[in-house]
Order: C-alpha cells, then structure tokens, then sequence
C-alpha cells in the first residue's frame, strides 16, 4: 500500500513534467501503462496505482488553474455541467482522470500477467 | 485466449479515450474539454496575471507600445498608421477573437458550418439578403482607396498574426465547447461585420406588412391609424434650422395601380417599442464650465463578450479614444483632443421590396421585356452533413429573398426582391479614419460623408464649442410613398431613382435652442425637401426635449442622470386617461388592491416600483386588445404605433373601438399574470422585466440576469430584457476633455477571465468610469505595458 502510494506521487511527478508538452488525456492514457509494465505491477493494483497517480496529477494540475484564478473559471463550468458548485465539478474532473489513468495501469498489468505465464 | 484478455483493457481504454475526444450528440468532447492541459482548465487566467509583453510581430514596420489602464483599456502608440491598425487587429484578436469570428460566420450565414443544420434556415436567410454581397461590394469601393486598403490590409495582418500563434490549448474556450477552430482573418471579414451592423440597425422594414393593411383598411382608417408622419414630434434636426433648396426636383409618383403590389398571405418583422438610441448636445450656453457637452448611448442587443471594445489609438496624426467593434479598425464612438462625436440610429427606410412577375422558370418580366436572373450558387456546408446548396436569383432590383422556395415569414410564397442600400458599394472604413482624425467641424462634414448605411444621425461638438448633427446616409430621391409598400417589380417607375448629394442630408449647426438631440425619433418636419419614410420612435425624444429645454447650467453629472432617466412619458400621458374610465362600482377589491399602488405614481420605471409593473402590464394588455380587431384583416398585422395609439387615447378615436370596455377588460387580464408574479415574488418592476445580459451562446452560467435596472423602451434610459444601452458616453469638451463612459461587460471576452464582465456592476448602477485619455500633457500610469517590435529587425 505504502508502496503504491509512492509510485502514484513518482507517476504523478513525472505527469507533471510531461503535461509541459503533452495533454492531460494523453499522459492519462500512456503514462500509467507504461509505469505497470515498466514496474512488473499485476492484477487489481493496476488499477489502483493507474487511477491513484492520475488522479493525483490532474488534482494538482487543476488546482495550479483553479486558486490562482479565485475559482471563476470551474464556477462557469460547474453550471454548465448542472453541478452545483466548483469543488464538485473539480471532484468529477478528476474523478474522470482517475478512470482513464486506472484503465491505463489495468492495461498494462494484465498484459504483465498474460506474457509473463505463457 | 489470455493474450486476447489481456489486450481487452487496452481496447476499453482506447475506446474511452476515443469517446472522450470526439463530440457526441449535443455535447462537446468531454475529455478534451476537461483536460487539466489543454482543455478548458487553459483558460482560467489568474486574477494576478500580469499582462506586461515582449513581442516580436511579423510585418510590422516600426516598435509599437501598448499601455493598459487598470481597467484593461490599451493605450497604443505606434509610428505609423501601418502598425497603429495592425497592433489594433492584433488585440482585438487577442481578447475577442471567438465573437469576432462568430459574429463574421454569422454575417456571412456559415453558422451550420459549426453548429450543425438547426441553422440552415438563419444561413439560408443571411445568404438571400445578399448579405456577402453587400460585403463584396462594400470591399471592393473600401481597396480602391489607399488609405482604407492600408487600414484593413494591416488590421487583417495583425489578427492573423495572433492567430497564428495559437494551438488547441490557447483557443478560447468557446471554440473548445462547440468544437470548431479559428480561421484566418480576411478583410472581407471586416466588411462582413459592418454588413452585420447595417442590418441591424437598417434591415426590418414594414413594408410588407402596410401592403396588407393598406388593403385591408379603409383609406381613412389606414391614414389614422398609420400616418406617414407623426403630429407633434420634436424632430432630430430642429425647425427653425435652414434647409438650402434642393438640387433635385422630387420624381413624379406613377400611378398607384402601376407603382404597388397587392399582398394577401404574408407576414413581417415586427417593430419593437422604442428601440433605439440617444444622443444629445448641449452647446456652452446650457452647460456650467461654459463648454458642450456631448451624450451619447447607443441601444443594441446585450451580450457577452460585449459588442464594443474601448481603446486609444495614437499614431502621428492621430490621437483618439473611444469604441472600437472587435472584428473592424478603427474608432467607431468617442473623441479626439478637438471634437468628439456620436452616432444613434437614423431610421429612414432604406430597404424596399418588389414583387417579381415570372415569364419563365429562368426569366421575369421587366419593363414589358423578359430579363434573365443572374444567379448566385450558394453553398452552405453543414457540420456532420453534406453541403447544401441554395441558388439566390439576382434581379434588376437585388435578390428574390423570398420565393416557392425560401418561404416569408408567414409562409409568403410569393417572389420578393429586395433592394437595399448595403447592397451598393460604400466604405464607411474610410469615413472612420478620417473621422478619427478630424479637428473640427469642416474636416467632420467631409469625413462623415463616406460613410452611407447604416444612416446614422451624427452628433458632434467639438472644443470650440460648436455643435452639429448630422443625419447621414446615403438615400435615394423618392417619389411620394416610394417604397413604402411592396412595388410592382415589373414596371420601371418603381426602381430607385438618383442619390440625393450627402450635402443635401439634413443637418444642423449650433441651432438657436442650444441643444441637438437625438433619439431614433423623425428626422425633419415637412419643409425637408426630400421625401422618405421610415419607422420613428418619439418617446425618448419628447423627454429629451423636455429636460433639456428647462437646463441652464448643465453638468457631466446632470448628463449622466439624464441617460438614466425612467421617467415614462408613455404613462404620465395615457394613465390618467385609462382611471379616468374605471369607476370604482365596475372593478373587483383584488382589481382595487393592484390599482392603489397607482396612486400617486411619479411615471418613474425605477428598478423597484410596483406600480411599473402595474402600469407596464395593464398598458400592454389594452395595446394588444385595441388592435386585437387588425387580426382579422390581416394574418399578422403590423400594429399602430405605441405613439399613435396614445394619441388616438386622448382623442377619444373611434378606431379604438369601445375604450372603456377595452380599458376595463385589459385590467381583468392582467390580474393573471400581475397574480403569478406576486406570488414570485416578481412584483418590482426589474424582477418582472429581468435585464439580462447573456452571452452570446445563451448559456446561463456565463450570463447574468435579473439586473436590478429600471427602465424601459419607453423611457430614455431604454433598458429592456436585452437590449439597451450598449454604450453609456458623456464628453465635455475644451482645451482638456474630461470623458466618461462605460459599457455592459469587460475587456476580455474569456469566461475564465476577471475583466470578463467587470464594468456591468458600474452599468447596472448607472455610475460612469472617469475615462484615461492619454495626450501629451496628461500620461496617466500604466499598468501593463506591451513592448512590440518587428521580427525581422
């Protein structure tokens, strides 16, 4: 567990440095994937580090937009998703953050599992 | 078969990332708009984001220096005119370029390019206007003169100059929630957007609907109910101001049986109440400090990001300040260290329609020959679907705007053509900068002049003290009742005839009374020489009148107070009339119970009066049920103005049928709705009218509503549901002009910005900005600076 948790900040940081030159959806999509892999990660903690790490990043990343900006930006967007307010807008933006980042790492440890037992 | 599971994640994970990157339905692309990246997060600026710049611009010829006010207002400095327009287009790029690009898109009827086929219809309607057309024409008279040619030429340089150094991530957001991207800027872009304004401000005509009910009607019901001039108006050029004789002798009017058309089954864009603009002059012997005063607040719909974007321009030659039109170059509103100058609406038609006689599928008939159409392909692509292809037949008198085809607007499917003056060639660009660099009267006379539709009445005081106004457009030598109905598109009597010369507009020149005022109202009584039409509104001008009439030693302060004035001539004239014919036996205690908030009612439509509400809604209902009988003359009636109505009132008319019953039952109507809002909650007057002002997608979360203004169009501060004063100006002129304005909205259009919407709490209140007027013995601090120099020095 502890483990995992210091993985996600490291797949987190290193997020932070690619976003310099990458879109959040993609470093999403391929970051996790390769961390698993790379990491020999299998199974449901896929999952877990993929969602915790990304979620991590775009958490951090948006919060960077978010106070600096004094919330009128995720206020605007709120409304526009119906949502009543920006702290439960910036939660499912992450949330949906975590979903892909988990999808990624799930990827990535059930391919470990599959072409290590064959 | 593990392998084959084992790639399953990686195919879900593809197959969410690709959903999230494509739009589905109605919705944007969700993942790329919520990327903490590149989506929407991209646009949240911080609220200490400094603004200070070092750019390096390709094309430039010289450095240029921007300095921004507090308030985000650029200063620019620059050495030539070249780079005074290209650094113009550059920023209005910079904060505006979604509106400028959409408003363009619009202009031209390439909104289904974007938003999918629910606009083919607006698409369809713009293209048939001739509105590219017009444009084409426009541009073509706006290159030919070196000076407007440098103009666009640098202004279109120097938005292109910005958008070519955006990416997905710096688009605005708006390109993002309905996914399409930025185009390069053309100059026949900026031709565009001022066809734009013309239509708006020229574009609705009764036409149509008068060729019904001239039928429909008796003569002297038609006359009574429709006078081709109001009795009792303050006229925008006063009295007692010399016309010189005319040049051109008035044409002879054919035949009535040759000259119109007969309309059955049609219907018309419907006049609103008091739409429209103020503007007013006093000359030093009305104001305190002995210099003019010049007003100006011109009425247009509500949005955000603003229509308006305040600047100064200085370049050799050049120092001025006011509104600019994101999307064109140049100073539209303000003033300049000599004169300043503003503009309301003119309001005579300059837009007629002909009915077409078919000979062929191919030809019509014109002047007893059968003449070809010239036809227009127009292509009009649509997001997600194939092309669509409209052909516009162009005919001697313009395009066939309605046809089998094209139906009116109440199913009409008759053959329309229209001719309209922004079909013709005119380059207002120039007038602009000329305008702009006018120092006094003779230079304003020759500068206006280019400038042809939309007709404008053109106000001017200048720190000499002399003020002037203009009604300036270019119109046409009409016979009697020219165009004022559908003409017989056959015959060549009824086309248009010769321009009257721009010298022959009426004008004034420090009349005696001291003042110039305009607002939307008749240009000039019935010693003008020349005849026109047109669709007037007098409320505001009586109370402009009014006031400034009784005004000695007037201030910016009593200025501004007089722009935010809800006093309601409309009411302080028909209310005593309409409790004159309630008697207490024939009205309900609840009926009672609305009515004594009446009482003693000072005709004021503040934010907070109930008895506006009262007053606006009983009104209202009496209106609608006066001319509720026209409904079975004609589908759709264009009803008697609310002027006219008030006058036909007081006189006791019999066209108005049974008053008293009529009074009486349009206060029992009222109850319901008067009800409804009570119990709202909505009973004030600005909860019951809600002011809003929205962006220009409509969203709700990047508008704001229920203003808390009074107001109405009835009322020179003529702030309805969305529309009003677009731009709020007082300038008193002298060796130093003190200048004040403001204007519902803020500098940058981004919804993520805090300039997006800074000014509207100042509008909301009625108060002003104190405005920073750069010249060489004031240089108020600056707060940002841009530094531009060319990239290839």
């Amino acid at each position: 567990m502890k483990k995992t948790i210091i993985v996600a900040c490291v797949m987190a940081f290193l997020g932070g440095i690619f976003s310099l030159f990458m879109s959040g959806l993609w470093i999403a999509a391929v970051l996790p994937f390769i961390v698993t892999v790379s990491m020999q990660v299998k199974g449901r903690q896929g999952f877990g580090l993929g969602f915790l790490g990304i979620a991590l990043l775009w958490l951090v990343l948006i919060l960077l937009k978010d106070v600096p900006n004094h919330h009128i930006l995720s206020t605007r967007m709120a409304g526009l998703l119906s949502l009543p307010n920006a702290a439960l807008f910036i939660l499912v933006n992450v949330f949906l953050g975590g979903l892909i980042g988990g999808l990624s790492g799930w990827s990535g440890a059930v391919m470990n599992k599959a072409f290590r037992k064959s | 078969m593990r392998k084959l599971i084992g790639v399953l994640p990686i195919v879900s994970t593809a197959v969410l990332v690709a959903l999230l990157s494509k739009p589905i339905g109605g919705l944007p692309a969700l993942g790329k708009l919520l990327d903490p990246v590149t989506g929407c997060w991209a646009s949240a600026e911080s609220v200490s984001k400094n603004y200070n710049h070092k750019l390096k611009l390709d094309g430039l010829k010289g450095d240029v220096t921007v300095k921004f006010d507090e308030r985000l207002v650029p200063h620019i400095a620059a050495n030539n005119d070249y780079d005074l327009y290209y650094t113009q287009g550059y920023i209005h790029a910079y904060f505006r370029l979604w509106q400028m690009d959409l408003q363009t898109r619009a202009a031209a009827g390439r909104v289904s390019e974007v938003l999918g086929d629910k606009a083919l219809k607006f698409d369809r309607t713009q293209r048939r206007k001739g509105m590219v057309y017009g444009a084409e024409q426009s541009l073509k008279a706006m290159e030919a003169d070196p000076r407007s040619k440098q103009m666009m030429d640098a202004y279109t340089a120097g938005v292109n100059a910005y958008i070519n150094t955006l990416n997905y991530k710096r688009y605005p957001l708006e390109y993002k929630l309905a996914g399409f991207e930025p185009e390069a800027w053309t100059n026949l872009k900026s031709a565009l957007l001022l066809k734009y304004m013309a239509d708006d401000l020229t574009g609705s005509t009764d036409d149509i609907a008068l060729t019904v009910l001239r039928d429909a009607l008796s003569p002297e019901a038609f006359v009574a109910l429709y006078p081709e001039r109001l009795q009792g108006v303050n006229t925008v050029i006063p009295r007692d101001t010399i016309i010189q004789t005319p040049t051109l002798s008035t044409p002879t009017a054919p035949a009535d049986s040759i000259a119109f058309a007969h309309l059955k089954a049609t219907d018309f864009e419907t006049s609103e109440e008091g739409k429209g603009s103020n503007n007013w002059a006093l000359s030093g012997s009305r104001t305190k400090s002995g210099k003019p005063i010049l007003c100006n607040d011109p009425h247009l719909g509500l949005n955000l990001p603003s229509l308006w974007y305040e600047v100064q321009m200085t370049a050799p030659g050049v120092n001025v300040y006011g509104v600019s039109l994101p999307g064109a170059p140049g100073v539209i509103i303000g003033f300049n260290e000599n004169i300043s100058w503003g503009f309301t609406n003119n309001y005579r038609d300059v837009k007629d329609f002909y009915l077409i006689k078919p000979a062929t599928a191919n030809t019509y008939w014109f002047a007893g020959k059968e003449h070809g159409y010239t036809n227009r392909v127009e292509k009009i692509s649509i997001k997600g679907k194939p092309d669509y292809y409209d052909t516009v037949r162009y005919t001697i008198h313009g395009p066939v705007i309605y046809d089998q085809t094209f139906h009116g607007p109440g199913g009409l499917n008759k053959p329309l053509a229209v001719t309209w003056m922004a079909h013709r060639p005119s380059n207002e660009v120039l007038a602009l900068y000329l305008l702009n660099r006018s120092n006094q009267y003779d230079e304003y006379v020759k500068a206006i002049h280019y400038f042809l539709c939309p007709a404008q009445n053109m106000l001017y005081a200048d720190k000499h003290g002399e003020i002037a106004l203009w009604g300036q457009g270019q119109f046409i030598n009409k016979w009697k009742g020219q165009g004022r109905y559908v003409m017989n598109g056959a015959d060549s009597s009824t086309l248009w005839g010769d321009n009257i010369p721009v010298a022959e507009n009426p004008h004034t020149r420090n009349p005696r009374q001291g003042y110039i005022a305009s607002a939307n109202q008749t240009v000039t009584d019935t010693t003008y020489p020349y005849w026109y039409n047109g669709t007037f509104h007098e409320f505001r001008a009586w109370r402009i009148n009014d006031v400034l009439r009784n005004t000695k030693a007037a201030t910016v302060e009593d200025m501004f107070a007089l722009q935010n004035d809800v006093y309601s001539v409309l009411a302080a004239n028909v209310l005593p009339v309409m409790l004159q014919y309630v008697s207490p036996s024939a009205i309900s205690d609840k009926e009672r119970n609305y009515m004594e908030l009446l009482n003693n009612w000072d005709y004021k439509l503040t934010a907070e009066s109930k008895a506006a509400t009262v007053f606006q809604l009983w009104w209202t209902n009496m209106y609608n049920t006066f001319w509720a009988k026209l409904y079975t003359q004609s589908p759709d009636p264009l009803r008697p103005t609310p002027e006219r109505t008030m006058q036909l009132l007081k006189e006791g008319s019999p066209y108005l049928g049974n008053i008293k019953d009529a009074v009486i039952a349009s206060l029992r109507n009222s109850m319901d709705s008067l009800d409804k809002l009570k119990k709202a909650d909505r009973l004030q007057w600005y909860r019951a009218k809600n002011t809003s002002v929205r962006h220009l997608t409509k969203l709700a979360p990047f508008s704001f509503t229920n203003l808390k203004m009074g107001g109405w169009g009835n009322t020179v501060n003529a702030t309805k549901t969305d529309h009003g004063p677009s731009w709020r100006m007082v300038v008193q002129m002298g060796d130093e002009v003190e200048a004040y304005g403001v204007y519902p909205g803020g500098q940058s259009g981004n919804v993520g910005s805090k300039y997006y919407a800074t000014f509207l709490d100042k509008w909301v209140k009625g108060e002003y900005y104190r405005l920073n007027f750069y010249t060489a013995k004031t240089k108020p601090a600056a707060k940002y600076t841009w530094t531009i120099n060319p990239k290839n020095k």
